[in-house]
Parts: structure tokens; sequence; C-alpha cells
């Protein structure tokens, strides 16, 4: 009863914050991951965790996401302490689609855990919002990988949960299709104004995509750089977006960072 | 010197029974207990996947199970059933069993992180995971499971025909051993091991129709 108590009022003071990370500490045994940080992501930003590979940055989704418990610190998301299935919709690296369900029945499994009614026609719907046509009835493995990602967005898209949390969704794609993906994103995140975090060693997709880049340091990731992205997030073509002078500036700034703080293996 | 008749003894096909009827006969029976083994099977290796100290202590019992002769318990059931059909169901479900379990256990074990997450991130509770997640990705091992117990129930069918065992095929074949009809007992092998060849063509058939995903993980 107590704690419920707590939670509400927990809730009612930090009103514009969809996630809030405080003191947060994650270990493996005795290797420390990730921390001690704080992050606080206000409603409706869209924010970018970059770092080299090791540095933590998956964990750091994982605490948000619920699928893994701080060592030290708490870890709040979208109104409380994280579950996973409550309040966010998450996409992994890999797609993750079901082989056993067709491409649409993917959509509707998601639909039903929410006890929402799963009808084709929503189905397609939601399929459209990323792009795709006439490939519910299609199994997992018969459409590209490309389009198996964009299925696990109109996934985690499907429930109108406050949080979207991406753990380098585009990583294993070719560029072209990666391209495409990070634009589509663009716009279905800017038109559903929710809270997002996309995890991503790509300094170019994070300022492509980010209105607050965070800067991870290799283990344990701390923050190295917080800044926020004033780049017009509607109306540019990504190759007007790209030309802009701020979009490199801002690039060669989270870059530097980046190599700065980063072992010599880490690519530009 | 062996006799052998030289009229025809009037008497229709081996003890007033056809093949082809000793063999239903016994097709009924593996049917009947292979589907009741199978059953008893899934269910158990479920819970013993999913539940980890119910696996604990129920696994050394089906070990135990699976190392006895089906003959050796077939006395037991004959002392507490009699000697009509239900202690030969019995024998054929008991063999049948354990395959399943094992199999079904294994793979529910064996279910992948990866998709177990992200069907809990889109809000699967516990036993959504199982019923969408554990148990279609065990499909394939399950049915390699099925048939594995439908071969052993099919090679106990003579140990569950041994005592009032026709008609039936391998109470014929018994009947016929003592008797030392040798071509009745080889002609009695062959229905037994061609029936067995067609059963699991058709269960291959209904794997690659209900699993087309299979090698797709």
């Amino acid at each position: 009863m107590s704690s419920d108590d707590r939670v509400s009022g927990d809730r009612a003071s930090e009103d514009t914050a969809a996630i809030r990370l405080a003191d947060v500490e994650h270990r493996y045994g005795d290797v420390t991951a990730v921390g001690p940080l704080d992050l606080t992501v206000p409603e409706g930003e869209f924010l970018v965790l970059v770092g080299a590979s090791g540095c933590g940055k998956s964990t750091l989704l994982r605490l948000i996401a619920g699928f893994e418990e701080p060592t030290f610190g708490t870890v709040r998301a979208a109104g409380g302490p994280p579950v996973p299935g409550r309040g966010a919709g998450l996409v992994f690296q890999q797609p993750r689609l079901f082989p056993w369900r067709s491409v649409g029945g993917n959509v509707a499994l998601a639909l039903k855990y929410a006890g929402l009614p799963a009808t084709p026609d929503r189905v397609e719907e939601l399929l459209g919002r990323v792009g795709l046509h006439d490939v519910a009835r299609r199994r997992t493995w018969q459409i590209s990988g490309g389009q198996q990602q964009r299925v696990a967005i109109a996934r985690a898209l499907a429930v109108e949960n406050p949080l979207l949390l991406l753990d380098e969704p585009f990583a294993a794609l070719d560029a072209l299709t990666r391209e495409r993906l990070q634009e589509d994103l663009r716009r279905v995140s800017a038109s559903s104004g929710r809270t997002c975090v996309f995890v991503t060693h790509s300094v170019d997709e994070a300022v492509f995509l980010g209105s607050r880049v965070v800067v991870l340091t290799p283990r344990p990731g701390r923050i190295a750089l917080d800044l926020p992205i004033d780049l017009p997030r509607t109306g540019l073509a990504p190759d007007e977006l790209r030309g802009l002078p701020q979009f490199a500036a801002l690039r060669a700034e989270i870059g530097a960072a980046v190599r700065d703080r980063s072992p010599s293996e880490v690519s530009a | 010197m062996v006799q052998l008749p030289a009229v025809h003894d009037g008497v229709r096909g081996y003890s007033g029974h056809l093949l082809v009827e000793h063999l239903g006969v016994s097709l009924r029976r593996i049917l009947i207990g292979s589907a009741i083994g199978v059953a008893g099977g899934l269910v158990l290796g479920v819970l013993m996947g999913v539940v980890p100290w119910l696996r604990v202590v129920t696994e050394p019992v089906v070990t135990f199970v699976r190392a006895l002769p089906p003959l050796a318990y077939f006395s037991l059931f004959i002392i507490w059933f009699g000697i009509d059909e239900t202690p030969k169901l019995w024998l054929l479900s008991i063999a049948a069993l354990p395959p399943v379990a094992v199999a079904t256990a294994a793979a529910v074990q064996g279910a992948p992180t990866g998709l177990v997450e992200a069907a809990r991130a889109l809000g699967a509770g516990r036993w959504a995971v199982v019923r969408d997640v554990t148990l279609p990705h065990a499909l394939p091992e399950i049915f390699t499971g099925i048939r594995l117990a439908v071969g052993i129930a099919y090679s106990s069918v003579v140990a569950a025909e041994t005592i009032n065992g026709v008609p039936g095929i391998g109470g014929m074949v018994r009947d016929a051993q003592r008797y030392s009809q040798t071509d009745v007992v080889v002609l009695g092998l062959f229905a037994i091991g061609l029936s067995g060849l067609l059963i699991d063509g058709l269960l291959r058939a209904a794997e690659n129709r209900l699993i087309p995903w299979r090698g797709r993980i």
C-alpha cells in the first residue's frame, strides 16, 4: 500500500520526465558496465545514446526497458519502475520476429497482448505506417531484412506506449536501407510525439535522428557529452538536413567526443 | 519330418483372422496407446521444462521407466488390469510417454532468450510466453519425440500382445512362434515393419505441413 502511495507521489512531482535515472550503476559480477550516472529524459524527446561498442549503452537501454535491475540507484520510466511490456515499445538489433506467425500475425500479437482488437484492417494500417503493403500474409523469412526490421518497428508501435526504445535497430542493414529507415523513423517519431531512446554507434545517425545526443564513455559507461540538437525536425529532406553547416559541426563535435573517449579501435 | 496339412483346415486366415485384421487391431492399439502417451508426455514435458523443481523430481522417474523393458511392467498391468485391452493400452502409453516428455522438456528449456524477451517487451505474461514462443519453438523437437514414441509403441506391440493377443499382429507372431511357423512369423515382421515405415512417412508429411518454419530461426 505505502509503496503505491510513493509511486503516485513521485509521478506527480516528475510530470515532465518520461525517464529518470538517479545514481544508477550496473555491474555484471565485478565489472561495472554502467555508471554511476544521472539522466532525465523529458517527454517527447528523441534521445540518442552514442558510444563505442562495449560502453554499456545497450545495458542502459535494458535498464530503462526493465530487463535489467540496476545494482545501485533507481530507474523510473513511464511513471514507475520499468516493467517489460508496460509503457514502452522495444526494437532490437535483430528483428526478433516469430517465424511461426505470419508478418501480420506478429503485429496482431502485440495488439492481442494489449487487449486491443487485432483486425486485419488495423494490422494493415500499422504495417502501412512503416511503409509496408501487402505483406501481412507472407511468412517472416519471405521478406527482406529491412522489411523484417520495419515489421519489428510496426510491432513496437502497435500499442500507444509513451516510450519507444530502440537498440541499434539499423546496424545490421545495408547503407541504403538504413538511410530509408532512418528517414521513416524520423517521420514516424515526429508525428507520434513519443519519447524515444535510440542506441547507436553511428555519429551520423545520432545527429540525424536525435533531438538530444548523449555520448557515453567506454566501460564503465558514463556521460561524456550531453548535447541538444537544434536542427529542424520536419520540413527538410534528408540530404538538405545533412547538407546544413550545423549538421557537419555537430557531427564533428560528437565524433570527437566519441573518439576521445574510445580505445583506438573505434572507426569514425 | 514336418507334417503339412494336405487339405485346407477350413479356418479362415490365421486363428480365424486375416492378416489385415490382425494388423488393424494392433494399429488401433498403437494409435490409442501412442495418443495417450504423447498427450501425457507433452503435459509432463512442458511442466518439467517450465517448473525447475518438478524437473528435478520427475526426471529420474522418467529415466527409470524408460530403462525398463515393456515386458517387465506388463506383468504388473496384467495383475492390475486383467488380460483384455486395458493392460495393452497401458503398456503402449507408458512406452510412448518418456521420449515425448524428454524431448519436450529439453526443447522448452531451450527457448531462445531473444524471442522470449521480444514477447515480454510486447506485454506477454509468463504463460503467454509459453503458449506463443516456447511451445511453437519447441514444436520441431516435440515432433521428433512423437516419431520416436510411435516407433517405440510399434516395437512394444509384440510385448503388449504376449497374453491374449489374438487377434493382433504381435499375438499372431507369438502364436506362430510357439508352433515354429517361420513363414507366419516373417510375414508378421514384414507387416509390422512396413506399416511402421508408412506411419512414420505420414508423421513426417504432417510435420512438414505443420512446421514450415523448421530451420528458420
